[in-house]
């Protein structure tokens, strides 16, 4: 592989929303030629996807009761007297 | 922010439980899974998610309206997860494994009652392996990885949750980004 280095960094800022569009036309035409590139791009891009995949976990049933039922009383208290 | 957070707020200043119910209703997905993503086990995400938001009551009044309320209770939560996962650093190795294996023990459980489908047993395998890859991540990588990505916050964001300069935040998910690629280009 004798791509410039930057292209990596492109990745990068093009998944952070975060490449110049200048760059952005860079990175494309770039990709658009170098298979390798094109394959670690699709790597990045599967691994967000793989990542955002497992954000489905969910909080205990009695959760917010359990948190009420553990603050601390005084504050209460303490706001009544004013 | 949020007109109605904003009113939740106010509530909770003069100490009203029942608005700040609403608050950990609305919030308590979030700091569970941030926790879960970030330890590794549901019990230590609950105690950890518990905890902040215990802190946060209790705190309410050093909370400065010009923030986005999301931000001050994430950095609180954040902050929790890293002091824990720099507490037992030593087992370190064992807890990603025991987190590895949750999944089986669930699958395992599940299967003597009914079999499951062959796609969710994928399914849940996969998620297990993603999720082993992310707590093996150092925790300055893994707890920006975590807040992109599972959580869906901006960057600025994330910079003042973790109060870092924003650079350091962009260089942090590149590097976590590149070693999860490298992890799970097979997978």
């Amino acid at each position: 592989m004798n791509c410039p280095e930057e292209m990596i960094v492109y990745m990068h800022e093009y998944l952070d929303d975060d490449l110049e569009p200048e760059n952005e036309r860079v990175l494309r035409e770039h990709l658009g030629k170098c298979e390798d590139c094109q394959a670690l791009f699709h790597e990045m891009n599967k691994t967000v996807a793989l990542i955002q995949s497992t954000a489905n976990v969910h909080a205990p049933e009695n959760f917010t009761a359990s948190v009420i039922a553990k603050l601390p009383k005084e504050k209460k208290k303490i706001s009544f007297q004013r | 922010m949020d007109a109605l957070v904003k009113k939740r707020i106010k509530q909770i200043k003069k100490g009203d439980q029942d608005a700040f119910a609403e608050i950990v209703e609305l919030y308590k997905d979030k700091l569970f899974q941030l926790g879960y993503r970030m330890l590794g086990n549901r019990h230590e995400a609950e105690d950890i998610a518990q905890e902040a938001f215990i802190r946060a009551y209790v705190n309410i009044d050093s909370f400065k309206q010009e923030y986005k309320f999301s931000t001050w209770l994430y950095r609180i939560a954040t902050n929790l997860c890293i002091d824990r996962i720099r507490k037992k650093k030593p087992d370190y190795y064992l807890d990603a494994e025991v987190a590895g294996t949750e999944g089986l023990t669930l699958y395992s459980r599940i299967s003597s009652d009914m079999p499951l489908p062959e796609k969710e047993v994928e399914m849940m395998e996969l998620h297990e392996t993603i999720q082993g890859e992310i707590l093996k991540l150092p925790e300055k990588y893994r707890s920006v990885i975590v807040l992109r990505y599972i959580e869906e916050l901006s960057l600025n964001e994330i910079s003042e949750i973790l109060g870092l300069p924003l650079g350091t935040v962009k260089t942090r998910i590149h590097r976590g980004r590149e070693a999860l690629r490298k992890q799970l280009r097979h997978v």
